[in-house]
């Protein structure tokens, strides 16, 4: 009878070690309805293929997200797997919060951005998702202006001239949507001009702040008088409800006013073109999504197997069609009909090809904050753009 | 004796627990980190001694910040208090309707204040309602709305605080009132005092415990302001307050914890002083009525 217990209680015991799953933790920014079960079925796949892998999935918003990762890791209970956004990497990664993440050569090649996610030499995250900033336009405005079916503005001169004479059709409609003082939108918009007048933020060598050059000084002009003279001035969204509106004739912005067209269903004749330049082509604001590793994670082996079905081709193209994303980090994917038969998503594919990032720098938040005070001083405080962008320049070269 | 004891310690050790835990710990907690460089993403961090406050009296944003909830502080109290009495006295009179303008005057006090916030950034802004009333009267309005200018942005915040809070204060100001015993008024109108005599020398020394006590939680809720500012302007335009800061320094980019445990300690000691003076001053002006 002893025998029969023991075997018994052996057999249950070993049945129980031989089903115990390993269950790692991931937190994602996805809450939005049309995206979530996408994300959902994703992670359901994933654990019917590998049945010894549990994910527990947990929400975060846009809103206080960073502020809680910090939170999470800062006290050690951070998540295994975690989206980041790709100017958070550097100041998790000197910190000693990421895990290097490592890929075969096949997987790096058809991948896009690990330069945003590189901090002194080594890689911490998979990028997911990348994200440009293109230009938009009312094709009726700017008939109404003039310009036949086919123009669309490829010089800075061009632009101008479009912007001006849009925004002189009626006392209603703007020629250009110009940001109002927003957290992390700001610069964003002013840094796509920045770049395509040549200017930098850093030496090539990195020691010197470029910040105040003239390129950046004529950029930072040029932008302010899109801004006095034709600005119609509103937070990011503001503006694009302007913009669906009829009443602004060109808009920077990512692909989620494509989402929001279709969602909408708007009737809308709309341009996508890429930034114009002082040469064309200009050059865009780049960033992304990315997948880390938590440094003290237990459990990176079954993490990264996670990171890798999440980044696979077919599940880039799965949610990206449905979140109407443009720009899946995989090249395979962009080859995908979905995003050849769209010309908006072919806008954008092109645009990150001639779209620039930030320096993956752990200090880049706090620079990235001056430079935003920079560009709200120069446009709606009393400072000049040369000033403003001066002082700015020596606060940076003061932190570093 | 002794049973009785332990049975009220042990009836009050959940309120005990939450206190030392939720309260007491946090508090010496940011005391100590308030004079270290602690970050929160730094797994080290050193003890800097008073540098921390040292740091905060030079640092532009934080006197910017400070100077920007003094004129808060002084720029609301004084109308908020004296449109919530005067509503309450208002209020307090016998017409037709009279519940209604009661509900309607606190209904704000009742509402979220990001929604409220929302609502008025959309009023404030160029073409809203309030830009366009001031534009009628004669008023310039600044080219992107009152609140993308630093001139205007703080005051038009402070509009808000006071149309939003007066409501509550109504309503404290009004219990005061019906307190009163009405014997005082007749015995003074038999003795020929005016209703102005009579508000100088009942109402307004009756109300005083009530004065008090809305001028201390109204100040310490000014000092604290913070949900207007982080949606309506997030502290730009001139706007940043002392909680404001706390929360950039230590919860936003640099999570600076030590540097903003200091800055928060620092709206500890003046809130304590300006509520000690005001307990002071209403004293004495309570043994002069």
């Amino acid at each position: 009878m002893k025998k029969i217990v023991l075997t018994v209680t052996l057999i249950v015991l070993q049945s129980q070690l031989l089903s115990a799953k390993t269950t790692i933790s991931w937190w994602q920014f996805w809450t939005d309805p049309t995206i979530k079960p996408v994300i959902e079925e994703i992670v359901s796949d994933f654990e019917n293929a590998n049945p010894d892998i549990e994910v527990e999935l947990t929400d975060l918003t846009w809103a206080n997200g960073h502020e809680k990762i910090v939170i999470a890791f800062a006290s050690g209970n951070g998540p295994d797997v975690v989206e980041l956004g790709s100017d958070w990497i550097a100041e998790f990664a000197v910190n000693g919060h990421l895990a290097e993440y490592k890929s075969d050569d096949a997987i790096k090649s058809d991948i896009q951005g690990w330069e945003m996610s590189t901090f002194q030499d080594k890689v911490y995250a998979k990028p997911w998702f990348l994200g440009t900033r293109v230009l938009f336009a009312n094709r009726d405005l700017l008939n109404r202006a003039g310009y036949d079916s086919t123009f669309a503005p490829v010089t800075f001169d061009q632009f101008r001239e479009a912007v001006y004479k849009v925004d002189s059709l009626s006392k209603k409609i703007y020629g250009f949507g110009s940001n109002a003082p927003e957290k992390h939108r700001l610069y964003k918009k002013y840094l796509p001009f920045f770049w395509s007048f040549g200017a930098q933020i850093f030496s090539d060598d990195n020691r010197l702040c470029l910040l105040a050059s003239d390129y950046a000084v004529n950029a930072l002009n040029y932008y302010k008088e899109l801004h006095d003279s034709c600005g119609f001035v509103a937070k990011q969204r503001g503006i694009e409800d302007a913009f669906l509106q009829g009443k602004v004739g060109f808009v920077i912005s990512g692909d989620w006013l494509l989402k929001r067209i279709d969602n909408e269903k708007l009737d809308f004749k709309l341009v996508s073109t890429l930034i114009p330049g002082k040469k064309y082509p200009g050059r865009s604001f780049m960033g992304g999504e990315f997948l880390a590793i938590n440094n003290s994670s237990d459990k990176k082996e079954a993490a990264q197997k996670f990171v890798e079905f999440l980044t696979s081709p077919a599940n880039q193209v799965k949610f990206c069609k449905a979140n109407r994303s443009a720009n899946p980090s995989s090249n395979k994917a962009t080859e995908d009909e979905y995003f050849t038969s769209n010309r908006h998503l072919q806008t954008f594919i092109k645009q990150l090809r001639l779209a620039n990032y930030p320096p993956v720098d752990p200090n880049w938040v706090i620079y990235e904050e001056i430079i935003e005070k920079a560009v709200e001083d120069a446009l709606f405080g009393d400072g000049q753009p040369a000033t403003a962008l001066f002082e700015a320049r020596k606060k940076i070269e003061a932190l570093r | 004796m002794k049973q009785k004891k332990t049975t009220a310690l042990f009836l009050a050790l959940p309120w005990i627990v939450t206190l030392l835990l939720f309260w007491l710990y946090p508090i010496i907690y940011s005391f100590v980190v308030g004079f270290t460089n602690k970050r929160l993403l730094s797994k080290t961090y050193e003890w800097v001694g008073f540098d921390n406050y040292k740091t905060l009296l030079t640092d532009e944003a934080f006197l910017v910040a400070l100077k920007n909830t003094a004129i808060f502080v002084i720029g609301t109290i004084p109308f908020t208090t004296i449109i919530a009495l005067l509503l309450a006295l208002l209020v307090n009179k016998q017409f037709k309707g009279r519940g209604l303008f009661r509900a309607g005057f606190f209904l704000p006090s009742i509402t979220s204040m990001v929604v409220i916030a929302l609502i008025f950034t959309n009023l404030f802004q160029r073409g809203g309602y309030i830009a366009l009333l001031a534009e009628m009267l004669g008023f310039t309005v600044p080219q992107h709305g009152f609140l993308l200018d630093s001139s205007t942005a703080l005051f038009s915040i402070m509009a808000m605080d006071v149309w939003m809070a007066v409501g509550y204060y109504m309503l404290i100001f009004l219990a005061g009132l019906k307190a009163i015993p009405q014997e005082l008024y007749e015995s003074a109108k038999i003795e020929g005092a005016g209703v102005v005599r009579q508000f100088f020398s009942i109402t307004l020394p009756m109300l005083k415990p009530v004065a008090l006590f809305i001028l201390v939680i109204n100040s310490i809720k000014s000092f604290q302001v913070f949900v207007e500012i982080f949606v309506m302007t997030q502290g730009k335009f001139e706007t940043s307050t002392m909680v404001y800061f706390i929360y950039e320094a230590g919860l936003t980019t640099k999570f600076n914890f030590g540097y903003a445990s200091a800055a928060a300690y620092i709206l500890f000691v003046i809130v304590a002083l300006f509520s000690f003076v005001q307990f002071k001053l209403l004293k004495q002006r309570g043994e002069a009525w």
